[in-house]
């Protein structure tokens, strides 16, 4: 093997897929403009439907709650300090109303609620929604908040008139204290998103340059001619190691930066729609923050060594493209098993799972909960990876009934 | 120049090249005449060191095909196949430059050759152009300087015909005529009788992986008793086609 013969094919490949638009729109171009595109959409669509959820609370009596004391009760009283929440007449029949999207809510209060009410008796209020619904699910909150408040005031009138202490209904005083550290700040979507979409794409952002590096080499018949130069078949294999290898990375990064600009211009997508979080601040250890870095390349080199493999054994440029479109679902398994998991529920054995370890190091750095074993853990296993998956390639490289299949 | 001895391939139970021997002189344009699936592109591929052999070996400008392969390819260059095979994103200076500093030539190096085969095969115009936009012929151009870019002693040359129009067949032809008045040694496999009898200096005529016969044409002609190659090609091929 000769270092001057990999990075003579390294250059020329680089060059190459360089100039080819198709790959530098969907590696480059696409992710920076499209990510910011979604988190746009989506974070108005949020923003919109926060809005809605809030703002916009419509209410219906029952047709058996339609007295002039009922009605004076819910907007005098029970509504009076909620201006989004809007009474909107009598239905004769609420489940029908509501799934009509007439009303989100429709309330049913005892007929004789003013006699209950006079003798100190319990009386009911039924709150009738569809709790598949996402905006009536989502205002119920808003609802149950007003008739909470009421009640209380009930409570807080008796207690009074029979001169009883009020402190008595609060025996144990509850304090909240967030336990975050205030430097990692942390947003439950940056957590849940970002290791998430990076394992996929560094599993699948080198396929287009795999694919044309030997797949497309067979197909344009430039690769005969190469292997009789005097290159050795590992020094052609690495020089198109290392550009598959640049180029996963190279895909990462424009999508980490195209979900930077879109957080950046979408806040309302991180907050699902709620109110702006001041609390919006990261900060990595140096340390880890390389060694999670490290990890992510090493896991790219692993794919790429596995993608020149597929593209090796294949006989065509499609033939390849459809072998390695199984790395897509081979990424996203992983992926998505762990959307939900937090750093705290993170196990030993995910630092020796390929993938999984890129993924579990990640949530463990973004959480701020960190723990250098493990990190080493999944580095030594990731560079093991590398190895394997090298090997595997070369091995594939040097065969003949492989690498003239066709 | 080149010796083959004893050459065989086998891939699993299938014999592609059996037991053959050949030598082809320096200067010296050999004929590898056979038809589609005799072995005529397996036995290239040994030479050029993409196959290994199971069997024998061959020399090649003095290196042993199996114990140096990486000098026997400094003494090769091979066009395979009637396509270019170009990259077509890079220049066609940027093609042969590729094929030079792979083959261990410096940058001066590589740069002197290059002005020395655009002159030689009239590129002035096209060759700082992308190859992506060539239209065949300049292709094939490009092809033939990046084949010979290290100067090999030794053309190894798989049907370069194949699929070609007239005029880019007479432009492969002539690219053989040139190469044989530079002195390199030429293998040449054709399956069309009237291209060999026009360049071939010695002919062997493969069949299922053997070597049925070498010779000139005339030895052929005499030896066989025949009125034309093609009339002994048909004869041999049939007769054998019948076991």
């Amino acid at each position: 093997m000769s270092f001057k013969h990999v990075w003579i094919v390294f250059k020329k490949e680089v060059k190459d897929i360089a100039r080819d638009k198709k790959t530098i729109l969907t590696n480059l171009l696409v992710p920076i403009i499209l990510m910011p595109l979604i988190f746009f959409i989506m974070g108005g669509s949020f923003k919109r439907l926060g809005e809605d959820i809030n703002e916009n609370v419509t209410v219906a009596l029952s047709s058996n709650s339609n007295t002039r004391e009922i009605i004076q009760l819910v907007q005098e009283k029970i509504f009076a300090d909620y201006p989004n929440i809007k009474l909107n007449g009598v239905v004769e029949d609420p489940i029908q109303a509501i799934r009509n999207n007439e009303v989100r809510f429709v309330i049913d209060v005892e007929e004789n609620f003013a006699e209950s009410l006079k003798q100190e008796l319990p009386y009911t209020i039924t709150i009738l929604f569809d709790h598949s619904d996402t905006k009536s699910s989502g205002s119920y909150e808003i609802i149950a908040q007003a008739v909470n408040k009421y009640r209380d005031s009930i409570i807080r009138q008796r207690l009074e008139s029979k001169n009883i202490d009020l402190s008595l209904l609060e025996p144990v005083k509850v304090v909240l204290n967030n336990a975050a550290d205030e430097k990692t700040g942390g947003n439950f979507m940056i957590m849940m998103m970002l290791p998430m979409l990076i394992s996929v794409l560094i599993a699948v952002a080198g396929i287009p340059a795999a694919t044309d590096l030997v797949a497309g080499e067979k197909e344009r018949a430039t690769l005969e001619p190469l292997l009789t130069t005097q290159a050795g078949r590992m020094s052609i294999l690495l020089g198109k190691y290392f550009t598959v290898t640049l180029f996963s990375i190279v895909g990462v990064i424009a999508q980490f930066i195209g979900v930077l600009i879109g957080f950046a211009t979408s806040p309302d997508f991180l907050n699902m729609g709620g109110e702006a979080s001041s609390q919006m601040s990261f900060y990595f250890p140096p340390l880890a923050m390389f060694l999670v870095i490290l990890i992510t390349i090493s896991m790219g080199m692993v794919f790429a060594g596995l993608q020149l493999a597929v593209s090796t054994y294949a006989k065509s440029f499609k033939e390849a493209q459809t072998y390695l479109s199984f790395f897509i679902l081979i990424a996203m398994v992983p992926a998505y098993a762990t959307m939900m998991l937090q750093p705290s529920d993170i196990e030993l054995y995910m630092f020796f799972v390929p993938l999984l370890n890129a993924i579990a190091s990640l949530k463990m750095v973004l959480g701020n909960v960190i723990n250098y074993t493990y990190l080493e853990i999944a580095l030594a296993t990731s560079f093991i990876y590398v190895a394997i998956s090298l090997l595997f390639a070369a091995s594939l490289f040097k065969k003949e009934k492989v690498l003239f299949r066709s | 120049m080149l010796k083959v001895t004893g050459l065989t391939k086998r891939f699993g139970d299938i014999t592609a090249v059996n037991d053959i021997s050949f030598q082809v002189g320096e200067g010296e344009v050999f004929g590898l005449l056979g038809e589609n699936g005799a072995g005529k592109t397996t036995t290239l591929r040994l030479l050029a060191t993409m196959l290994k052999p199971t069997l024998g070996t061959a020399s090649l400008g003095g290196y042993d095909l199996i114990k140096e392969p990486e000098k026997v390819r400094r003494k090769i260059g091979i066009l395979f196949g009637g396509e270019s095979g170009l990259y077509d994103r890079l220049t066609a200076a940027e093609n042969i430059t590729y094929f030079g500093e792979l083959n261990n030539m410096s940058k001066s190096e590589v740069n002197e050759r290059i002005k020395y085969l655009t002159k030689a095969f009239g590129m002035e115009e096209y060759i700082n152009r992308k190859a992506g936009k060539f239209s065949k012929g300049m292709k094939q151009k490009v092809a033939f300087a990046r084949s010979i870019v290290h100067d090999p002693d030794i053309m190894l040359l798989d049907e370069p015909t194949s699929g070609l129009d007239v005029s880019a067949i007479r432009n492969v032809h002539d690219f053989i005529q040139t190469c044989r008045n530079d002195g390199k040694t030429i293998i040449f496999s054709s399956h069309t009788m009237s291209e060999v009898e026009k360049l071939c200096d010695r002919i062997g005529i493969i069949h299922k992986g053997s070597l049925v016969t070498t010779g000139t044409i005339d030895e052929i002609i005499k030896e066989f008793n025949g009125d034309s190659l093609e009339e002994i090609f048909v004869k041999m091929v049939g007769d054998k086609n019948e076991f």
